[in-house]
């Protein structure tokens, strides 16, 4: 069973073929691996995965920033 | 339509002929939308809020799941998802034509932006008005700001592109519901209206992307032209999910909304749905080039 950071990170993958690995301090949103044309499903991922109702009208967006910081908010800070 | 390879003084005599014939029949057809609706003070909750095809419940097995009661409840939601994402939509292509409007490369269109900045500041107003009056709220969701091409030749391109691929897909609700003698009237007047103006603005945007991407071409390596195309297919996407809102499903008291919506998009008779709505624009993509084929990526 793969961890719920390991799921997020394959979804990006999998839309990338040119990308192979993501540092846990990457950024996403600059990088434009997740762009705005990504991100509302992006985000429904991370809320599905959590079972956290996110909220898409009061989100900080920088909380989708890295995939530590998405951790952090979301599953649990130092889990792994 | 002319091919690519028409000359540029005969492709630029064309497009001020059509613009001349649509800013005349703009000022003929002007009107006062803040007369032109009579808004009554609610809306029966015990109906349809939008044509049962266009829901995106439809044609799956999912819908049977629902009572009656339950299906009109998200057919509110969604009509008033479908107003939000026009509200959302104008702000957006009414900063990127603000921006150009007789700025250079532009003066023979920025007569024209007048009236589509000026129709379609009415247009937000009466969506918006829509969606507070039987909503109470409008739709809105995480604003990640689009980065612009760092080409401005490509950006312009990228720019109307998604002008004339959002008001083809809207277009195609806005002709359904308008004709669908079961909605109420205020719905069908709302979406009347702004077909009618959007006929316009459609025979507008067709003839500048077809004139923007016959000066660009020449110049687009293979690879420049494949990222054009699958960008804007990823738009096309991503316009399609906007009717699959999370809050939606939320706010007519489906269980599990992410899951139910999930399960809609899973099902393959969506596409078929998804299609529909943008087959006049894809046509139209793969026609002056701009797409070499009709198929689409996922998200
Ligand atoms: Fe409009
Ligand atoms: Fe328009």
């Amino acid at each position: 069973m793969q961890s719920a950071t390991d799921q997020i990170k394959q979804w990006i993958l999998d839309r990338h073929a040119e990308v192979s690995d993501i540092e846990p301090d990457f950024d996403l949103l600059e990088s434009r691996l997740i762009d705005s044309l990504a991100f509302v499903e992006f985000m429904v991922l991370v809320s599905r995965l959590s079972g956290e109702d996110i909220d898409m009208e009061s989100i900080d967006i920088d909380d989708f920033r890295t995939l530590r910081r998405i951790e952090a908010r979301y599953f649990g800070a130092g889990v792994r | 339509m002319l091919s690519t390879t028409t000359p540029r003084p005969e492709r630029e005599q064309r497009f001020v002929e059509i613009l001349q014939r649509l800013v005349d029949k703009s000022v003929d057809e002007y009107y006062n939308p803040y007369r032109e609706f009579d808004w009554p003070e609610t809306l029966p909750s015990e109906m349809m809020w939008m044509s049962d095809d266009l829901t995106s419940t439809y044609g799956t097995e999912i819908v049977n799941e629902l009572t009656e009661a339950q299906r009109q409840q998200l057919s509110r939601w969604e009509s008033i998802n479908f107003y939000s994402l026009n509200v959302e939509g104008i702000r957006e292509l009414l900063v990127e034509v603000v921006r150009r409007i007789h700025t250079r490369g532009f003066e023979i269109p920025s007569d024209f932006f007048h009236h589509f900045v000026g129709e379609e500041n009415e247009h937000m107003w009466f969506f918006a008005e829509f969606c507070l009056r039987y909503g109470g709220k409008i739709y809105s969701g995480p604003k990640l700001n689009s980065i612009a091409h760092e080409d401005p030749r490509v950006e312009n391109l990228l720019v109307f592109c998604r002008v004339l691929l959002f008001e083809e897909i809207v277009d195609h609700y806005n002709m359904r519901m308008a004709g669908d003698t079961s909605l109420h009237e205020t719905i069908r007047q709302v979406n009347r209206v702004h077909h009618e103006d959007e006929s316009r603005h459609i025979a507008f945007g067709r003839e500048l992307v077809s004139l923007l991407h016959a000066d660009l071409v020449g110049d687009l390596t293979p690879g420049q032209r494949e990222e054009i195309e699958q960008y804007l297919k990823r738009y096309i996407a991503f316009s399609l999910r906007a009717f699959y809102n999370p809050q939606i499903y939320r706010d007519a008291g489906i269980p599990d909304p992410l899951g139910f919506r999930e399960r809609l998009l899973a099902e393959p008779s969506r596409r078929d749905a998804e299609r529909r709505a943008v087959r006049k624009p894809l046509a139209f993509m793969c026609k002056t080039g701009i797409f070499a084929d009709d198929v689409l990526p996922g998200i």
